[in-house]
């Protein structure tokens, strides 16, 4: 079995190959690792590499794992898999194409309403996580077309607070 | 000793009062808002009252509802915990009046020491040192413009009700001054209502050096040895630590005796907190008093084996203090690192959500004040505290050892942790040094990445966990079969 195993920037080709029930043998560039494993439960498994032993923990994200290991966290990736896959929306300079919080909050206000001109970078809602404010902005200049949230409302990431349309270049 | 005790808070700390009460045999009753139904504290109490929505104004700052709570169970003390109320002088009178003892002082000193100027004032009759500066606010530029040259650059211009880094500007030269007076003033009354502003000189390398202290309802005030606090982020404590490596007993003696007398000016009672700025010439200042049990305690609690909460409750009851000055002897050396719900990849922005799964570090001169568990979804209202973690060892070295080795196990999936950003901190030599100062952030750690050694062993694991499909079916976003089929162990395979 092959994997491109990316972690940060950096993808690294693995080649393993079973051994039994509880082993493998890892190939990754000049080095051959030999692995034998325990699952713990579900969240935790036993690695032995090359005599050495290692806890490792495991959560699933939506596009990868985060693994742990002696108090890192790592967020490995299947390249194969992240080239497959549609890549989320980013628009010039990596940032988000819409207005969606990084995290679970509550509106404080919404600064635009449906009709209003905006600017690329102008504030358009207030949020507030854990006691600290974050402002989202317009990813682009603009007209706004929708509301989604009102103050109060419980918001998460994924959910498009507002809708914007992308004004077209007008020469 | 009561029989019946309200706390009025929430995660660590609750549960953290809770245990006392439980070991003196003293009935306890949570208070929770919709979001904390299976919080800890409430699983842990006798009784348990849902005071509401999860807002703060609604619930954990509402004193109506939590009085009301205190008087429908029969309890006959409140202990506030830290933040919320716990300095709030409208509630500790509100219980007086109530006829509930508030665990904490009068709140006529919580109002005195909760003002700047105040506490400046009593403190310089009480003939503690203070930091070179204004005893009274001052509009005036030019009495401003004068005491700053008195006294000289750089100067700190605060705000009199002031608090958190608002209303705070450095000024180091005199052409910056007048501008500086005006925007400190306007940012203080519109963060709190009153622009006053005062002057003090200002430090670039200090550290921030505070004495815990005992006060009991007949006079009798000790001091129990200091906390150095000096590694923060954006004036939050996030490294405490005690014995403090500054300190040599002749300083420890002169500050735990100032703190003292600090404590007796202002008419103190019950646990508290002096805080002092120790300067690079070993000369020290008041700075303020906390008044309440502060996060950090627990490691005053590991030197010396008392149990502060415990004599919390026998002041509050009236009880003369149980330990003279003497007996206050502090052995070995204690860490606390505060473990937050935050991303130190994203600006240490706030992590709320589900903990997937947890795993606490265990082991001699190990203590975790836990607030969450297994499964407890960390709601998003609240401060992001969700542990502090605490080492005793022999000595300085051998707790930094100890840390390191806690950190490394506790294991927190779900939501981000500073975790990486503590380890990286503890390693550096700065630290190891006890060259620690309060910009000891910024200037070590500006542009931190966390250290990712074990790249190799995550693809491995990567590899062995999707192999064998453990939590596959339950999340159902991934393929549903619990038995390995060649199908999937195949994996990529090209033709």
């Amino acid at each position: 079995m092959e994997y491109r195993l990316k972690i940060d920037d950096e993808v690294v080709p693995v080649t393993v190959e079973t051994d039994g029930e509880s082993g493998l043998t890892a190939f990754m560039g000049q080095e051959q690792q030999t692995v034998s494993y325990t699952v713990v439960s579900d969240h935790q498994i036993y690695l032995m590499v090359n005599g050495r032993g290692h806890n490792v923990y495991l959560n699933d994200e939506p596009d990868g794992k985060t693994v742990m290991i002696n108090g890192q966290a790592y967020l490995v990736q299947d390249a194969d898999d992240l080239e497959r896959k549609p890549v989320r929306k980013k628009g010039a300079h990596n940032a988000p194409i819409e207005v969606t919080p990084l995290t679970p909050s509550v509106v404080v206000s919404v600064l635009v309403k449906e009709g209003d001109l905006v600017e690329m970078d102008q504030k358009v809602v207030v949020l507030s996580a854990m006691k600290m404010e974050v402002t989202l902005t317009a990813p682009f200049a603009g007209k706004v077309i929708g509301i989604k949230a009102a103050e109060g409302d419980k918001v998460a990431p994924g959910q498009i607070l507002v809708d914007i349309e992308k004004e077209t270049d007008a020469t | 000793m009561f029989k019946k005790i309200l706390i009025a808070n929430r995660g660590e700390i609750a549960r953290r009062v809770l245990n006392t009460c439980r070991e003196l045999g003293v009935q306890t009753v949570a208070v929770y808002s919709d979001v904390d139904s299976a919080a800890i504290h409430v699983l842990e109490a006798d009784e348990a009252v849902c005071l509401g929505e999860a807002e703060p104004a609604e619930s954990y700052l509402n004193i109506d509802k939590i009085i009301q709570a205190a008087k429908d169970t029969g309890a006959e003390a409140v202990h506030p915990g830290y933040g919320f109320l716990a300095e709030n002088a409208i509630f500790a009178a509100r219980c007086e009046a109530e006829g509930l003892v508030f665990i904490g002082p009068p709140a006529q000193v919580i109002r005195d020491l909760g003002d700047k100027i105040t506490a400046r004032q009593i403190m310089v009759k009480g003939g503690v040192p203070v930091i070179p500066g204004m005893t009274q606010s001052e509009t005036d530029p030019e009495t401003i413009r004068h005491v700053a040259d008195e006294i000289g650059y750089p100067v700190l211009i605060k705000a009199s009700a002031g608090g958190g880094g608002k209303g705070i500007r450095i000024v180091r030269s005199a052409d910056e001054i007048d501008e500086a007076c005006v925007s400190a003033s306007r940012e203080a009354k519109a963060a709190f209502g009153d622009g006053t502003i005062y002057l003090e000189k200002f430090f670039d390398q200090a550290k921030h050096i505070e004495f815990q202290i005992l006060a009991d309802k007949h006079g009798n005030v000790i001091h129990v040895l200091e906390r150095e606090c000096s590694v923060q982020r954006r004036h939050q404590k996030i490294i405490e630590e005690t014995p403090s490596p500054a300190l040599d007993p002749v300083l420890r003696d002169e500050m735990g005796k100032a703190a003292v007398a600090a404590a007796k000016a202002a008419g103190y009672v019950n646990a508290g907190t002096v805080e002092f700025l120790l300067d690079n010439e070993k000369k020290f200042y008041f700075l303020e008093v906390n008044t309440r049990l502060q996060v950090e305690h627990p490691v005053t609690e590991m030197i010396t084996g008392i149990d502060l909460v415990h004599q919390q409750l026998e002041i509050a009851a009236g009880r003369p203090l149980s330990i003279g000055q003497k007996e206050v002897i502090g052995r070995g050396h204690a860490i606390e690192c505060r473990i937050y719900a935050e991303d130190p990849q994203q600006d240490f922005f706030p992590s709320p959500g589900k903990i997937v799964f947890m795993k606490e570090p265990a082991g001699p001169g190990i203590r975790n004040d836990c607030g969450v568990y297994s499964g407890f979804e960390v709601p998003m209202d609240y401060d992001p505290i969700l542990s502090k973690l605490v080492v005793h060892a022999e000595n300085r070295d051998t707790a930094l050892r100890r840390m390191l080795k806690s950190l490394q196990d506790y294991v927190l999936l779900g939501i981000k942790t500073p975790i990486p950003f503590l380890i990286s901190v503890l390693r550096s030599e700065p630290f190891r040094n006890g060259a620690v100062f309060t910009d000891f952030i910024e200037t070590h750690f500006p542009d931190w990445k966390p250290e990712t050694p074990d790249r190799d062993i995550a693809r491995i694991a990567f590899i062995v966990d999707e192999m064998l499909g453990t939590r596959k079916g339950k999340t159902g976003s991934q393929m549903k079969a619990t038995v390995v089929t060649p199908f999937q162990t195949l994996g990529h395979w090209r033709l």
